[in-house]
C-alpha cells in the first residue's frame, strides 16, 4: 500500500471518529432535553388539571359577591336615598361617589352632599373600620387607626397613674366576709356608721348621709 | 499518485476541520438547550406546587355563598327595622 493510501485511511478514520464523538455527546444532550421536557410536560399537565375548575369557581364567587353588593347598594339607596348614599360613599372613599352604583345607571352624576362635614370624623372612622378589615389597616386618607405594635401600651394609658408606674407593692384589697379580720357593724342608714373607731358616731343634724362625721 | 496526495491534503486540511466545526456547533447548541429546559421544568414544577391551594377555592366559594347569605339576612332585617328614605331624596 502506498503512503497516500495510508494517509487516506487515517483521514477517513479521523473523520469517522470525530463524527462518532460529537454525535454521541449530541445524543446525550438530546436525551437530557427529552427528560427535561417530559418533566415539564408532566408539571404543565398538573397545572392544567389544577386550574381547570378555577374559572367556574371564581365566576360563582363573583356572581355571589355581585349579588351581595347589589343587595347592599340597593338597601343603602332605599334607606338613605340616592343623594345621601352617594355622599356617604364619597365621604368614606373620596372620589368613589363619582363612579356611582352599578345597579343604578347615572347615579354617579348625583351631586353628593358633603357627608364628612355633617358627621364627625369619628363616625366616618367607625364606618371605615367596618368596611376595611383588618381593623388595624390604615384609613385611605389618614394615619393608621390603631397602633398595632403598641396596642397594649395604649390601653394601659386608660388606667390611673398609680398602675402605670409599676410600683413594687400596692395596698391589698380589703378582706370582706364573716371571717374577715376586721368586722364592721351594719349601718343604720346608708353611709352612716353606728360607732366610729375611737370616737362616738354622730349623725348629721340634718340627717344627710354624706355628712363628714360618720360617713364611710 | 500526486492526485492521491492532493486528495489526502484536502481531506485533512479542509474536510476534517469543516466537519469538526459543524459537529461542534451542533453539540454546543444541544448543550445550551439543556439548562433552559431544566429551568423551564423547575418553573413548571414550582407553578404546579403553587397551585396546590387552588382546591381551597372551593372552600372560598362556600364561604362566599354563606357570607352573602348572612349579609342578605342582615339586609332583610335592616330593611324591616329602618325606615325608607323619603321620596325624592
Amino acid at each position: 500500500m502506498s503512503g497516500a493510501g495510508v494517509v487516506l485511511i487515517i483521514a477517513v478514520v479521523l473523520i469517522v471518529a470525530a463524527l462518532a464523538w460529537y454525535l454521541i455527546w449530541t445524543i446525550v444532550a438530546l436525551a437530557r432535553i427529552t427528560k427535561g421536557l417530559d418533566q415539564t410536560i408532566a408539571a404543565v399537565g398538573e397545572i392544567i388539571e389544577k386550574t381547570a375548575p378555577v374559572g367556574e369557581v371564581v365566576t360563582t364567587i363573583n356572581a355571589n359577591l355581585d349579588a351581595g353588593v347589589s343587595a347592599l347598594e340597593g338597601l343603602l339607596v332605599k334607606k338613605a336615598g340616592m343623594s345621601d348614599a352617594i355622599g356617604l360613599v364619597d365621604g368614606l372613599y373620596p372620589g368613589a361617589g363619582a363612579e356611582g352604583f352599578r345597579d343604578h345607571p347615572g347615579s354617579g352624576a348625583t351631586k353628593a352632599p358633603r357627608i364628612a362635614e355633617v358627621y364627625t370624623r369619628g363616625v366616618l372612622t367607625l364606618a371605615r373600620l367596618g368596611r376595611e378589615a383588618p381593623i388595624a389597616a390604615a384609613s385611605p386618607n389618614g394615619p393608621v387607626l390603631r397602633d398595632v405594635s403598641r396596642g397594649a401600651g395604649a390601653a394601659l394609658g386608660l388606667y390611673p397613674e398609680l398602675r402605670q408606674s409599676h410600683p413594687e407593692k400596692l395596698p391589698r384589697s380589703p378582706v370582706i366576709g364573716t371571717d374577715a379580720p376586721v368586722q364592721y357593724e351594719p349601718s343604720d342608714a346608708p353611709g352612716v356608721r353606728r360607732h366610729m373607731p375611737g370616737a362616738a358616731a354622730v349623725l348629721d343634724p340634718e340627717g344627710r348621709p354624706d355628712a363628714d362625721a360618720g360617713t364611710v | 499518485m500526486t492526485l492521491y496526495w492532493i486528495g489526502d491534503a484536502v481531506l485533512l486540511l479542509v474536510v476534517l476541520p469543516v466537519v469538526l466545526y459543524l459537529l461542534h456547533g451542533v453539540l454546543r447548541a444541544a448543550r445550551s438547550i439543556v439548562p433552559s429546559v431544566d429551568a423551564i421544568s423547575a418553573a413548571a414544577r414550582a407553578g404546579a406546587r403553587d397551585l396546590d391551594a387552588t382546591a381551597l377555592l372551593l372552600t372560598t366559594q362556600d364561604q362566599a355563598v354563606r357570607t352573602v347569605a348572612g349579609v342578605a339576612d342582615y339586609g332583610g332585617s335592616l330593611d324591616v327595622i329602618l325606615d325608607d328614605a323619603e321620596a325624592g331624596s
